[in-house]
């Protein structure tokens, strides 16, 4: 049986929050920008998007979905906090 | 009614009838033009003017500014909030990470209009001026953002 999932701790979460919104000098920044994509990473993207576009084909349908993924999620991460 | 006492159109609705210039920026653009990412928050920029009537269309909606205009304005920026989170830029213009001054009316003036549900619709910036707003952040999370709207870009044309 799988290990059980457990929710990171408070620090945890917050280290990873700091981290994610640091903003970046101009070159660090440049250089993530201008990193150039394999020919399949790229091929991912568009395939990523073309189904994104296909299933949610208006932009009303798509930021519907985006508000019920984080709907969804927060129930999720409520709910593993809870069985903490 | 969605869950959570928050129901995005009704806030999409409310802006729309303020008359305030708003700009959605951020990730709920990117995905209201076709790129599958997560977020929670809204990030708005709106017409250095026009916060006192944002504030005034969302207070029916739980939505309290965290500054008044009058101290927003300085700042630059001000945040409405309840049980969501909606980052408000309000500033003539922003610097990008680079130092290159983007203008709000510049951006305004070449904004698309997307509908969010019958007769309700929202401003964007175009795609290329979405792609120098998330210059403004320059998070890491930015830079990749940028690398998607590149390849819609490149899908586009």
């Amino acid at each position: 049986m799988p290990p059980r999932f457990r929710m990171p701790s408070d620090e945890a979460v917050a280290e990873a929050r700091a981290l994610a919104e640091r903003r970046l000098s101009a070159e660090e920044f440049n250089a993530r920008v201008n990193a150039p994509l394999t020919e399949e990473e790229r091929a991912e993207m568009l395939s990523l998007i073309d189904w994104f576009m296909r299933r949610y084909p208006t932009p009303a349908a798509r930021l519907a979905q985006a508000r019920q993924s984080y709907l969804a999620a927060e129930r999720l991460r409520k709910a593993a906090r809870g069985s903490d | 009614m969605e869950s959570g006492g928050f129901d995005h159109v009704e806030f999409f609705r409310a802006l729309e009838a303020s008359g305030a210039r708003v700009l959605l920026i951020g990730r709920q653009a990117l995905i209201a033009l076709g790129l599958p990412v997560n977020t929670k928050d809204y990030d708005l920029w709106i017409h250095v003017d026009d916060a006192a009537a944002v504030n005034q269309a969302t207070a029916p909606l739980g939505l309290v500014a965290n500054y008044t205009p009058e101290l927003a304005r300085p700042r630059g920026r001000y945040v409405l909030e309840n049980s969501e989170r909606v980052d408000v830029l309000v500033a003539r213009s922003v610097s990008t990470v680079d130092g290159v001054m983007v203008f709000f009316d510049d951006v305004w003036s070449r904004r698309e209009r997307v509908e969010i549900a019958p007769g309700v619709s929202v401003a964007l910036p175009c795609l290329d001026d979405l792609i120098v707003t998330k210059r403004f952040g320059a998070r890491g999370r930015d830079a990749d953002d940028i690398q998607m709207l590149e390849v819609l870009r490149s899908r586009r044309t």
